[in-house]
């Protein structure tokens, strides 16, 4: 007879949770919410404890006094406080011991917000470089004059040096990943005619219109500079339709068969080679209008202008895979801090 | 002595044969004979159950599962019937985003012979345009579509091409008029058919009548129909669709100088026409009628030989194609040569300098690197062309082991001599300068967004095989990696 209380399942039917992270200071709202992005997909993971941003905030009237007196005003009252609606702020107990009318405000500026907004953000910035996005204007910044320096054979070099200084890294990283993302069965010219092709037909294109129910990466230049710079205008379809995660199934880990559905981040090249992956799929599936060597490129482009201009399906499967992110968000298990 | 017992208990072995039925057959019964593994080695490996032979590559198996749909991306409705043809050779001369030129000036009657365009880019003005668009001029290969207006730079070559037609005008006020005859040459993608696009826009501009034919290929390529021309010894051969088709693009070209004159000769033609029709209603009955295509062709030439009429620009691109056999079969199943097409013929009569254009001209035929067939003899009467001018104490001599065609060698003959009037424009590299000028061009336009200076022009003019501007275009426009 087998016995009762099977030992195997006994284990295998405890949820598995991660236990509270006590050593883990709580993460005070203030330092979260200012900055809406998650700035874990860097392409160099660099140690960000140094820098300002990661810095705790001063209380609000404190940094208002600061840059009061940085900028030689007058500043709030440091002597009298900060105003009530600031101390209650994210305190449900003590909102609700308001007096009626502040009570409403609140009430008014919690739906101000638009209603399918979240209060979390699906989207990264870059935080290496110079924040903002290449705009392709090769060797047009002033180059900074060396002094002469005595006893050399050739000149010092003007810093900054050139994009295109580096024999293997001259041409866009971008561009480079779509060519070889493009490429089959090893033909890579086939692929870099291919990839000529995709700017030419995106330089020719008329300015596309900008959906705002699908936003672009912060700081994109707006609608009309893009033909003239097709490199960024690839850039920005890909990066803005990138999933900034992707779902690992593990097996076994939430019991009862169901496989536990982890997000993982993806990194700035991962993110974009999924990108155009699904580009390509979609590219694929149009309809092929024309004859000769140029038609799948001519598509490829085509679904590029439709990303940008937000009547790409490929929109509605990123947006798919960031709310079963978000949904899975508790299965992540943070590494224990030493 | 060996042990009794193993031989014994053989032997019940045997005996027992029945009992023990899984054993005994191994044993005493082998199923091979015991010297030859061969048996065993070329039977068949059992067939595993399930597995099935793939299908073989290329044909379709019967696919019975439900809810699968036929793989494959585009299933919908297939483009309809030329179509994807004009998808592919669709010419697009304008880009609405390209920025416009502020410095860009026109080409004008008065300045296409200006020396001082040397080194330029100059625009096409809009009449050219229409006018080289309807002779198909513009090639699909070529960068037109990036720019906002169709403009050319204005090379040594050009130049070149330009002071001919100079020569030709100034010699029509005297007795002799002039006809000069050039084969433009050089690499892949060096201008060719640019240049010759260049002069046929200066005939355009001077009002000369120009005759283009826009590809030698489409002529002997046999896609087109073609009849016996009767009473021709030896025997010729006329394209009455070509023709018609060539008559038309000739209207909508020359179409001002057409409705302007009348016909002074009277020509012989099966359909009425009437004594004061103009020009452009014989081209018109030609287009209407391709059965008389080409005898309205031949009156419209002698119409233009009489005396008064313009100049004559004859132009061709792809001349490789009709030095040679054509694919078209004469009536005893052999290769009609091209020279035997009467539209070829008239071409050639004019190249080879064995007739004369009465009111002077240029004939310009442009060769092809990239779609070209072999011609050894037009490639050795171009090469020691050149070579006469480049090192004339150095000139290649013929092959004896190559096949010579005779008919082009004959034509081609007066390439070699002393003559000054038939003569090869080897189009070369472009100068720095030339270079920069394109270059500063291309970056005004926003296609090229770089800061042109010395260091930039040399490193693209080097890449570019010491500035082949195909090649230069490619690698600062075109972001060919």
């Amino acid at each position: 007879m087998p016995p009762r209380l099977n030992i195997t399942t006994f284990t295998r039917s405890i949820a598995f949770r991660p236990q509270p992270r006590l050593q883990w200071p709580a993460r005070s709202a203030a330092r979260c919410t200012p900055s809406q992005c998650r700035l874990y997909s860097d392409a160099n993971a660099a140690d960000r404890s140094k820098r300002v941003d990661a810095k705790p905030m001063e209380h609000v009237s404190e940094e208002k006094a600061a840059v009061a007196e940085a900028m030689g005003e007058q500043g709030p009252d440091m002597s009298q406080g900060t105003p009530v609606e600031e101390v209650v702020k994210g305190d449900k107990a003590a909102q609700e011991k308001l007096p009626k009318v502040m009570q409403d405000k609140i009430k008014a500026q919690s739906n101000s917000a638009p209603k399918g907004s979240r209060s979390y953000s699906t989207t990264t910035t870059q935080t290496s470089g110079s924040g903002g996005l290449d705009m392709g204007l090769v060797d047009l910044k002033s180059v900074a004059t060396v002094p002469e320096t005595p006893g050399l054979k050739f000149q010092m070099p003007t810093l900054p040096l050139p994009k295109d200084g580096h024999v293997k890294h001259r041409y866009d990283p971008v561009v480079e990943q779509v060519t070889n993302l493009l490429m089959r069965h090893g033909e890579k010219s086939v692929a870099q005619r291919n990839m000529a092709l995709i700017l030419q037909h995106l330089r020719t294109s008329p300015i596309p219109t900008i959906n705002p129910q699908k936003p672009l990466l912060p700081g994109a230049p707006p609608p009309s500079h893009l033909p003239l710079n097709p490199i960024l205008y690839l850039t920005l379809a890909i990066d803005s339709v990138a999933p900034v995660m992707r779902i690992r199934s593990q097996r076994g880990a939430a019991g009862g068969g169901v496989a536990l559905q982890i997000p993982v981040p993806l990194g700035q090249r991962q993110r974009r080679r999924a990108a155009v992956q699904w580009i390509m799929g979609a590219a694929s599936k149009r309809r092929n209008m024309g004859s000769g060597k140029g038609s799948f490129a001519q598509r490829i482009a085509q679904e590029l202008i439709a990303v940008v201009q937000g009547t790409s399906s490929i929109w509605e499967r990123r947006n798919a895979i960031h709310k079963l992110g978000v949904a899975a968000r508790a299965n992540i298990v943070l590494p224990r801090k030493k | 002595m060996p042990p009794s017992t193993c031989l014994r208990s053989l032997s019940q072995l045997s005996l027992d044969a029945s009992t023990h039925r899984s054993i005994v057959p191994r044993l005493l019964h082998p199923r091979v004979a015991c010297f030859s593994t061969s048996a065993t080695h070329y039977a068949q490996a059992p067939k595993k159950k399930g597995t099935t032979a793939a299908p073989k590559k290329g044909v379709k198996s019967l696919n019975t599962k439900k809810g699968k749909q036929a793989s494959g991306g585009d299933s919908g409705k297939r483009p309809a019937q030329g179509e994807r043809k004009a998808l592919r050779k669709r010419i697009v001369l304008s880009n609405n985003n390209a920025l416009e030129v502020s410095s860009l000036k026109d080409l004008s009657k008065e300045s296409a012979f200006s020396e001082q365009n040397e080194g330029q880019v100059m625009g096409l003005p809009e009449h050219v345009v229409d006018a080289l668009r309807a002779v198909e001029a513009f090639k699909t290969t070529q960068g037109w579509s990036l720019f906002r207006r169709p403009a050319v730079l204005m090379r040594k070559e050009a130049i070149q091409v330009a002071k001919l037609f100079k020569e030709v005008e100034d010699s029509a006020s005297g007795q002799q008029k002039k006809t000069l005859r050039r084969i433009l040459s050089g690499e892949r993608m060096s201008g060719k058919s640019t240049l010759l696009l260049q002069g046929l826009t200066i005939g355009f501009l001077r009002d000369w009548f120009v005759i283009s034919l826009p590809e030698a290929q489409d002529i002997v390529n046999a896609h087109t129909d073609y009849a016996p021309l009767p009473k021709s010894e030896p025997m010729q051969y006329t394209q009455d669709t070509y023709t018609a088709n060539l008559l038309q693009q000739i209207l909508k070209s020359n179409g001002s100088f057409l409705e302007s004159a009348k016909l002074i000769t009277k020509p012989d033609l099966p359909l009425p026409l009437s004594a004061k029709a103009t020009l452009k209603e014989l081209v018109a009955l030609g287009i209407a009628n391709p059965e008389v295509s080409w005898p309205v062709f031949v009156a419209l030439w002698n119409e233009l030989s009489q005396p008064g009429r313009p100049p004559i620009l004859l132009a061709v691109d792809g001349l490789s194609h009709m030095m040679g056999d054509s694919k078209y079969m004469s009536a005893d199943v052999k290769p009609v040569h091209a020279y035997d097409l009467t539209i070829i013929r008239l071409f050639i009569d004019h190249l080879s300098g064995q007739k004369q254009l009465p009111n002077g001209g240029i004939v310009l035929g442009a060769t092809s690197q990239s779609n070209a067939p072999t011609s050894p003899a037009l490639d050795f009467c171009v090469g020691v062309a050149e070579a006469q001018q480049k090192t004339p104490d150095n000139v290649p001599q013929w092959n004896p082991y190559k096949k010579v065609d005779v008919r082009v060698m004959e034509a081609l003959k007066d390439l070699n001599s002393e003559k000054s009037d038939f003569d090869v424009i080897k189009v070369g590299g472009l100068s720095k300068e030339e270079a920069r000028a394109i270059m500063e061009y291309y970056a005004e336009s926003g296609m090229l967004r770089h800061q042109i200076n010395d260091r930039f022009v040399n490193e693209k003019w080097s890449l570019a095989g010491m500035g082949n501007i195909g090649e230069l275009e490619k690698a600062s426009v075109r972001l060919r990696l």
